[in-house]
């Protein structure tokens, strides 16, 4: 390619946080490119993880992004994007197992009051009421309405679909591996082939590997990679349609039954921070043994189900657990959208409203400030 | 805890039992893992008798050399873990397994993924039916479980594996309706279709299935002719009554495990590991052999198994580079016979071999067929001498990998040649006996003994017969020409059986001289009955 | 799977074919035809349509139709599909219990 290709924004990564981008610029009019170093759309955590659609538990900073994209964007997805994704807002129940995680759920609750997200306290017996299926162990568990599931392959592929019919350009199989400036404004990026891409708006939605693109003009975000790991069971009779998580929880921590019946669980054995480096997730041996484990500890109902499929995925783990999302001052024309700590599927779709929003100079829908890349400048 | 070996090997098919032998002789301590209750992969459906030459056990049923590989495996003390599944191929060479309940993990210093192959599908409206089975399943219910998988048989495919199992079909007393191929050629070697026509099953070449029949299973089946672009042609519908579609339509290798390592994959008939010349793949250590590394068939699978297996010693300090450069050596020579001939993997889909290696010209017949007609086999010297009183009919007019019909005849009397895909010829000058080792020792069931002098008027035809109830000394019945049509009738005059001959019986049967020529099989019963 | 596509690429619209009600996918019961309309949705690879419809996600992973979905792609794009863009591969390679799954030997 000799020539660069424009458009008013540039997208590096095709995941729901860099489609949802896409989607909500075409909206708006702009002219849009996102290429993705896989030749998968959305191969990365957006395809991996487990579905989670919550509020609750989340860390201060991002309550107010949760809370909006539950609220105002999830309920209307599936008809906006014109594909079902499956979202259920039927709740997130968090268990605790013993006596010593009770606490947890209090601090969890008083969290999530502080802006304006309820959350229910209820007793183990109450517990069992609400799921016949949880284990005798269970002491407690915290409760959140508002939270859900949605099925995020379908809901990944159906944000490129509609950002893909509105026009924006698609490539796969396009490393980005610099950013260059003109004049001081992040324009282009160039590519392992040599190609470039130039627009207005550079977007980093490409998790860890944002990192390196945004060292190249000189910004940093503490980063780092962590693996997890998700199986996937045989679909059985509707159990529940709840999200479960366990707090203290090791082994199988999380998951909840989809539309089609099988369980989806995620969870560690404890070996995953230091996975031998591939650029490939790899499930390593123990995992799926722990999560099963785990599930059937706080599911014994559960423990015939076979597991049919496992995998894993990187975590772009932030240094204080919450994603790096807005422009980026240093650099204008520059935006971030990545370091998710695990909850970017949620947030994926409000990140890319907030952006796009951003990008034509409109005041975003939640204030991303708490989250911006330079609040890192002052931790000691 | 994770116990670790010198090598892991995953299946224990001919591939994975011949390099566990290998590797262990070479003093790897080996494990080899399998899914299945018992050892030896598909070997034990494979009820017929095998190609090639001695050294590749040829002229021996599959099921004789899982035994004997079995035994071999024990003898040099390889650990052969049964009804062990193989979760995964994990980092650092890890492979976990499931067995008794439990789940296991293990690590090898080389791992040998000799895993095998699964039946392709064609889908065609009703193909989800009962009823609708791949030629592997109709093998196990068969062979292995006793059991006739239908009534009557449509086998969609005409490669080896159709044709083996249709006669294994016809040999279970199933009927088979026809052997149909979308292809214009029949893709398998021409003995075994001949084998096969003979008994009467026509070959439909260039047709499809259009749909199976049925509302609960399959109760029917039709078929249509196809375009140059493997369409149906309208019109060209043919409905056949048949309670069982059997698929025999190519395999796919099963590389899930290399896939799920890393390792760098290829297309090679299927989407297989990338090698190097000893089954290497693009991850140290992990090694392929059998149909994993590429579709070929259970004697080269054998051979590739004790290649991997001599990689993975060499890598682990087993074996010093001379011995491996000479053990390799033979095992190349000996997979390069196998790798020659108009079936060969470099030929594969050629539509343009008109002609054997000897310049004969090659049947169209046997290929569109699956019989040969008297003037094409009048065209090649080397099946008939000619003689007078009884002489062999060697039927075998295609360049396959085979001879063992030359050691088989004490008195010289058939020459392959060094090289194994040479059409086998009489020797000049030399004089049968009529002792029929010959006859029970070719693995395409080709060769005849042919009296045209028993008896003033009456010729003697001596032929493999594979069925059962076994005929007896003078029964009547049908002669049946190479197509399966009756010629006339027949006298059964001896039926022999040997231990050497390992269930072929030898059926000699008097008939008409005059059709000496014709006659190639005998069914027992007269005409119109 | 790091293949270059340019995605702007221009398929045709989806146009329904006889044998569309054929089931290609018999674990999920996915039909060519929904392959077929996927495709031409965007899902131009293996893993897409898989992701977007369930093909090979059932019991046997792919095992019968992984070649089916792969011809049906190859012949909608007019390109082949290179083994490295076939389904992934992951374990169990069998399905497993989580009562057996969870009991790993000493």
């Amino acid at each position: 390619m000799s020539n660069a290709r424009c458009a008013d924004m540039i997208i590096v990564g095709s995941g729901i946080a860099g489609s949802s981008t896409a989607w909500y610029a075409a909206q708006k009019g702009m002219k849009v490119i996102v290429i993705d170093k896989d030749g998968v759309i959305g191969n990365g955590a957006s395809s991996r993880n487990g579905g989670g659609v919550r509020v609750s538990g989340r860390l201060a900073p991002e309550i107010p992004l949760a809370k909006y994209a539950v609220e105002n964007i999830w309920p209307n997805l599936a008809d906006a994007l014109g594909v079902d994704i499956e979202y259920h807002k039927a709740g997130n129940i968090r268990f605790a197992f013993t006596e010593k995680d009770l606490p947890t759920l209090e601090t969890i609750k008083k969290t999530n009051a502080a802006y304006g997200v309820d959350i229910e306290i209820i007793s183990a017996e109450e517990a069992k009421h609400r799921c016949p299926y949880v284990g005798d162990s269970v002491t407690g568990a915290a409760v959140c309405d508002i939270d859900g599931t949605a099925n995020p392959l379908k809901t990944t592929l159906a944000m490129y679909r509609a950002a893909r019919n509105l026009g924006v350009a698609y490539y796969s199989g396009e490393e980005a591996v610099r950013i260059e400036t003109v004049k001081g404004r992040a324009r282009r990026v160039i590519t392992a082939s040599g190609n470039v891409y130039e627009g207005e708006h550079i977007v980093l939605a490409c998790s860890y590997q944002a990192r390196a693109l945004a060292n190249t003009v000189g910004v940093d975000f503490p980063f780092r990679q962590k693996l997890i790991e998700i199986f996937v069971t045989e679909p059985t009779r509707p159990m529940f349609d709840f999200m479960f998580s366990a707090v203290g929880a090791s082994g199988g921590a999380y998951g909840h039954q989809t539309e089609h019946g099988s369980f989806v669980w995620g969870g560690d054995s404890g070996h995953e921070h230091h996975p031998i480096f591939e650029e490939d997730a790899k499930c390593i041996q123990p995992t799926a043994s722990a999560i099963s484990r785990g599930t059937m500890t706080y599911f014994p109902a559960l423990a015939e189900l076979k597991v049919i499929r496992t995998w894993a995925g990187w975590i772009d783990l932030c240094e204080d657990l919450v994603p790096v999302i807005g422009p980026v001052e240093e650099v204008p024309g520059r935006m971030v959208a990545a370091g998710y700590s695990a909850h970017g599927f949620c947030l994926g779709p409000v990140t890319g409203k907030i952006l796009a929003e951003c990008a034509a100079g409109e005041t975003p829908c939640v204030d991303w400030k708490p989250l911006a890349y330079d609040r890192f400048r002052s931790i000691f | 805890m994770v116990k670790h070996y010198d090598l892991i090997v995953v299946g224990a098919g001919p591939a994975g039992l011949s390099a566990a032998i290998k590797a262990a002789e070479c003093g790897m301590q080996v494990i080899v893992f399998d899914e299945n209750h018992r050892p030896g992969g598909q070997l034990f459906k494979q009820i017929h008798k095998f190609f090639g030459s001695k050294e590749h056990k040829a002229k021996i049923r599959g099921i004789r050399i899982g035994e004997e590989l079995l035994a071999e495996a024990e003898k040099a003390g390889v650990e052969v873990s049964l009804d062990s599944i193989v979760l995964g191929l994990f980092n650092l060479k890890g492979v976990s397994v499931m067995r008794n309940d439990q789940i296991e993990h293990f690590r090898g210093d080389n791992v040998i993924i000799a895993t095998g192959a699964s039946e392709n599908v064609i889908p065609f409206e009703g193909w989800t039916l009962p009823g609708v089975i791949g030629a592997g399943a109709a093998q196990t219910m068969m062979n292995l479980h006793g059991v006739m998988p239908g009534k009557r048989i449509l086998m969609v495919g005409s490669g080896n594996v159709g044709l083996v199992v249709s006669f294994q079909l016809l040999q279970a007393g199933c009927e088979v309706a026809a052997v149909i191929d979308a292809a214009p050629r029949i893709g398998g070697y021409g003995v075994h279709a001949a084998k096969v026509a003979r008994t009467g099953v026509p070959f439909l070449l260039s047709h499809t299935v259009v749909k199976a029949e049925g509302t609960d299973h399959v109760t029917g089946v039709v078929i249509a002719q196809v375009d140059d672009h493997f369409r149906p042609i309208p019109g060209t519908e043919k409905h056949f009554d048949v309670d069982i579609i059997c698929m025999a339509v190519g395999l796919s290798p099963m590389s899930q495990l290399t896939r799920m390592a890393g390792c760098k994959m290829v297309d090679n008939g299927g989407a297989v590991p990338e090698i190097n010349e000893y089954g290497e793949t693009s991850i140290p250590g992990i090694f392929v052999a059998g149909d994993v590394a590429g579709i070929e068939e259970a004697s080269s699978a054998m051979i590739t198994g004790r290649i991997a297996a001599l990689g993975a010693a060499r890598r682990g300090g087993f074996l010093q580079e001379e011995d491996f450069q000479t053990q390799y050596r033979q095992c190349l020579d000996s997979l390069n016979q196998l790798r020659q001939g108009m079936f060969c993997k470099l030929n594969k889909g050629r539509r343009d071999i008109t002609e054997t290696d000897e310049g004969y010209p090659l049947s169209m017949s046997l290929l569109t067929k699956g019989y040969m007609t008297e003037e094409e086999l009048a065209a090649i010297p080397t099946v008939d001498s000619h003689d007078c009183g009884i002489h062999p009919v060697i039927e075998c007019t295609q360049n396959i990998p085979c001879n063992p019909c030359q050691e088989a005849c004490r008195f010289g009397c058939i020459s392959v040649g060094e090289n194994i895909t040479r059409l086998p010829g009489v020797v000049p000058g030399s004089k049968c006996t009529g002792c029929g080792m010959c006859v029970a020792n070719c693995p395409g069931q080709a060769i005849f003994l042919v009296n045209e002098n028993y008896e003033e008027g009456f010729a003697a035809v001596t032929l493999p017969y594979e069925f059962l109830p076994v005929p007896q000394k003078g029964d009547q019945g049908m002669a049946l020409d190479r197509s399966g049509k009756p010629v006339c009738d027949a006298e059964v005059i001896s039926v022999k059986t040997s231990k050497s001959f390992d269930h072929t019986m030898l059926l000699t049967m008097k008939i008409p001289a005059e059709f000496a020529g014709k006659a190639r099989f005998y069914k027992p019963e007269k005409e119109g009955k | 799977m790091k293949e270059y596509l340019d995605r702007t690429m221009d398929i045709g619209p989806y146009v329904p074919e006889p044998d569309d009600d054929l089931i290609i996918c018999r674990c999920e019961e996915i039909t060519r035809g929904e392959i077929r309309k996927a495709i031409h949705e965007g899902m131009f690879t293996m893993t897409e349509v898989k992701r977007y419809l369930r093909t090979g996600m059932g019991l046997c992973q792919g095992q019968t139709c992984g070649r089916l979905v792969k011809q049906i792609l190859e012949q909608e794009l007019s390109k082949r599909i290179t083994p490295e863009a076939e389904n992934t591969a992951r374990a169990p390679m069998r399905p497993i219990p989580m009562s057996t799954y969870g009991k790993e030997v000493e």
